[in-house]
């Protein structure tokens, strides 16, 4: 009888040794940020400071709200959108101008009364990714109805832009007194949308004789939190628009506070 | 010629159990090495998912939702024209979807709501959206108030975003009603 034996790494180790060269190698990776850069250099090496932690809380959301609703009141009151509204779009757009600029006196006292400094600025992030871009678009195509899609977007992201920062909201209190200006640009949009697309044929999605989608005024069951997608400005040589993206403060569109 | 397999005598045999622990060992290393990474941004990580002490008022809105549902059943059943029925069908569909999202949520804590109608919606078109308006203004605005009474941050999120469409459909159904757009946008 002869005992042949094993080669000496068995399965069982194997197994054994790899799981513990996994997390010994995830340990390591957690850990090894604070060498320096491995690379040799010549000459000066200029000091770079860390960037500081940002935290969101209450006060960087309702800062955040406020740019948002100066943005969108600046966006209406804009000429690119005011010179193509005639009768009675003109007044109703002229008057949702005004009730984002009263939005932004009553977030005040709620960001003050937080120790945080209030906001009346239009938010620089969102300007440069897209609020231009619609301000330019309009302005090249001068028609009345691209204003109104565009002021359907805006109100729609309002909205959105609402129901997102409760999500992050700490206070509950505070998430109400959101909401309750996040219905009202509800309102608005709903509005808007009934102007494009009259009548309860304009609730539901559906299309037109062409097989296009027309405006819903009732597009979901429950809040969307998605891009708003417009499609605005002349027509290119195939007759089609410019498709603008429009999306909610996010990390790097959150005035914190530094 | 037998051959026997064994294990060398010097080298200690793990068990089973003694494998699996470190597997589980391994895995916890790895899902805790984040809390070793650097810059992690502090968020809003203290806000709690959910908490059993909303229960009471989410139980509220599904009540106040089930009724929705049923008073919209009757101003389907009392309208004629086509686009109208179909609008209303519509907004009768969302309310039974809020019914469901709110009795999925709270799952077995959830208690039979009443199917009582809140108004009996009769007469012309103009005359029920007017009616139905109010109710959605009504129910958008008591589902806003509950808001700053939930702890929970996944109830307040869809609380809110029923609220959104809500505030919606009375604007729109106010429109409908005959109302102006100033006063259906309430500016």
């Amino acid at each position: 009888m002869t005992h042949q034996k094993n080669s000496p790494i068995s399965r069982r180790t194997l197994l054994r040794s790899g799981g513990a060269v996994v997390a010994s190698g995830v340990v390591l990776a957690a850990c090894g940020g604070s060498t320096g850069n491995p690379v040799t250099r010549i000459g000066e090496q200029p000091e770079s400071e860390p960037l500081s932690d940002a935290k969101v809380d209450d006060v960087v959301l309702l800062r955040t709200a406020q740019s948002v609703e100066k943005m969108v009141a600046d966006i209406l009151s804009d000429s690119r959108i005011t010179s193509v509204l005639s009768g009675e779009k003109a007044t109703l757009v002229a008057a949702f101008a005004v009730a984002h600029q009263r939005h932004v006196s009553n977030i005040a006292p709620l960001v003050t009364s937080r120790g945080g400094e209030p906001v009346n600025e239009a938010n620089a992030k969102l300007m440069t990714a897209y609020g231009n871009t619609v301000l330019d678009l309009i302005g090249e195509s001068k028609e009345q109805e691209d204003a109104l899609t565009a002021v359907l977007g805006l109100e729609t992201l309002v909205a959105a832009t609402y129901q997102y920062s409760l999500s992050l909201t700490v206070e509950p209190a505070l998430r109400a007194d959101m909401m309750r200006l996040g219905a009202q640009s509800s309102r608005h949009a709903a509005v808007l949308a009934q102007l494009k697309n009259p009548g309860t044929k304009g609730f539901a999605p559906g299309t037109d004789e062409e097989g296009n989608p027309t405006v819903a005024t009732l597009p979901t069951a429950f809040g969307a939190l998605n891009s708003v997608q417009i499609a605005i400005g002349p027509p290119n040589e195939v007759g089609l628009r410019t498709n603008v993206l429009m999306d909610t403060p996010s990390l790097n569109s959150l005035l914190y506070v530094s | 010629m037998e051959q026997i397999q064994s294990q060398s005598p010097d080298t200690p045999a793990a068990s089973r159990r003694q494998l699996i622990a470190s597997l589980i060992a391994g895995g916890a290393i790895v899902a805790a090495s984040p809390v070793f990474a650097r810059g992690a941004s502090a968020a809003t990580s203290d806000i709690p998912k959910n908490d059993e002490r909303d229960n009471p008022t989410l139980n509220a809105a599904l009540e106040r939702e089930s009724r929705m549902v049923a008073t919209y059943a009757l101003a389907v059943a009392a309208t004629t024209n086509q686009d109208d029925k179909a609008a209303l069908l519509l907004i009768h569909d969302n309310h039974v979807a809020y019914v469901d999202a709110l009795r999925g949520y709270l799952a077995t804590e959830a208690q039979a709501p009443s199917s009582q109608p809140l108004a009996s919606p009769s007469g012309s078109f103009s005359s029920v959206a007017s009616l139905l308006s109010g109710l959605e203004d009504e129910t958008a605005t008591i589902h806003t108030n509950s808001i700053a009474g939930l702890v929970g941050i996944n109830a307040a999120s869809l609380i809110a975003s029923i609220i959104t469409v809500e505030a919606r459909q009375s604007a729109a159904l106010a429109l409908v009603s005959g109302v102006s757009p100033q006063a259906a946008a309430r500016v």
